[in-house]
């Protein structure tokens, strides 16, 4: 199983490495940025591992790279234009990101500092909470951007509501399967898995070095 | 007759909040503190005063006072949350996550109202939404009046006397007071 995520994660980078390079040879460069900073993002994950030596999930890295390429190379394809939905189903996957991201911090507090405890059901409220907060507030980036650098991103009043009503599922989804993981998992274990603590011990001698001592 | 059913839920909501804690500990002096009572009451005056001029409308900065007064009301809610979180459940915060909470639950409130407001626009037949630009002005209110509120609120904490924090003491803001930094 996580052999295969890794292979499908593989050659979803593949194609928007394909999309970078497309791209230039045939003169549409529009995607050309996106699919860079794409790569790099969905490199992160590997980064993490090699100088942190921190593991996130399996499922989550695949996760990650789903929700780039789906935007990346729906993006270079004209899907966002052609197929009916697209500009949800990638909200969708970006909330769910978002509010799988933010579990995973959450339970990382909750472990490692003593005047913060979160129990489960309010664990799920947060999540909730905070995928609704994000989406308000890319809604709002992308008012401004529209604002500032002339773009389109916000088609009409419709698109943006539709939009929050996608990334309140992709909460109230991600919150429920994270209660739901954390039943039979301790978030004791799921910190251990990520092997949090050495990671810990790698930032701290990155800040004891940029400090000098 | 219109029925404005979104603030009357609201309404509702905040008059609970005002009357909670004098109903679990019976003692009628035990009421919120009448600063936040007055953050709560606030918009919903606001809004209804709005209708004044059924024919014209409210003008914008009407509207965009209400949206200001609305923010610092849901930030008034979401502090109020972590005070009783703290009170009546096994949560515990320390200071800087309780200030983002305050400011993410703001937003989030506001996301939610909008979202409330389209769908029941949308079953009822007469949206009262209005166009894109409106509902982004509100959220950008919900950003400004979330993230200043998260931090009044932390110094409000710190800053009430000891003997003010004893007469409201059905808040535990005693306990909450002396939240460590983590």
């Amino acid at each position: 199983m996580a052999q295969r995520l890794s292979t499908l994660s593989r050659l979803m980078q593949l194609g928007m490495v394909a999309v970078a390079v497309a791209g230039p040879l045939t003169g549409n460069t529009t995607w050309l940025p996106a699919a860079l900073f794409s790569l790099f993002i969905s490199e992160v994950p590997s980064l993490l591992r090699r100088d942190l030596k921190l593991v996130l999930p399996v499922e989550l890295n695949f996760w990650i790279v789903l929700a780039l390429f789906l935007h990346v190379v729906g993006g270079y394809s004209g899907f966002y234009d052609r197929v009916p939905g697209w500009d949800h189903l990638t909200h969708v996957m970006s909330a769910s990101l978002v509010a799988a991201l933010g579990f995973v911090v959450v339970v990382v507090v909750d472990k490692y500092v003593d005047s913060i405890y979160l129990p489960r059901a309010f664990l799920a409220f947060f999540i909730v909470m905070f995928t609704i907060a994000v989406g308000v507030f890319w809604e709002l980036m992308e008012y401004a951007n529209d604002a500032l650098a002339g773009t389109h991103l916000q088609y009409s009043l419709d698109d943006t509501m539709v939009d929050l009503l996608f990334d309140t599922f992709a909460g109230f989804i991600v919150a429920a399967a994270g209660a739901n993981y954390l039943k039979s998992t301790s978030p004791d274990h799921f910190v251990r898995l990520m092997n949090v603590e050495a990671a810990k011990g790698k930032l701290k001698g990155v800040k004891d070095r940029a400090l000098g001592r | 007759m219109k029925l404005d059913v979104q603030w009357a839920a609201f309404g509702i909501a905040a008059l609970s909040l005002l009357v909670l804690p004098m109903i679990s500990t019976r003692d009628p002096f035990r009421a919120l503190p009448w600063e936040m009572a007055l953050m709560l009451v606030i918009p919903i005056f606001l809004h209804i005063s709005a209708a004044w001029d059924p024919a014209e409308g409210a003008p914008k900065w009407w509207n965009d006072l209400t949206a200001i007064a609305f923010s610092m009301s849901f930030a008034t809610v979401g502090f109020l949350l972590t005070v009783e979180l703290q009170m009546y459940t096994d949560v515990r915060m320390n200071r800087p996550f309780s200030v983002l909470f305050v400011f993410m639950f703001t937003m989030a409130a506001a996301g939610f109202w909008k979202i409330c407001e389209y769908v029941g626009g949308l079953a009822t037949g007469d949206p009262t939404i209005g166009d894109n630009e409106t509902v982004m002005q509100f959220f950008v209110w919900a950003l400004a009046g979330g993230i200043v509120m998260g931090f009044v609120y932390d110094l409000y904490i710190r800053a009430m006397s000891d003997s003010r924090r004893k007469t409201l003491g059905f808040m535990h803001l005693y306990e909450v007071a002396i939240w460590r930094n983590g």
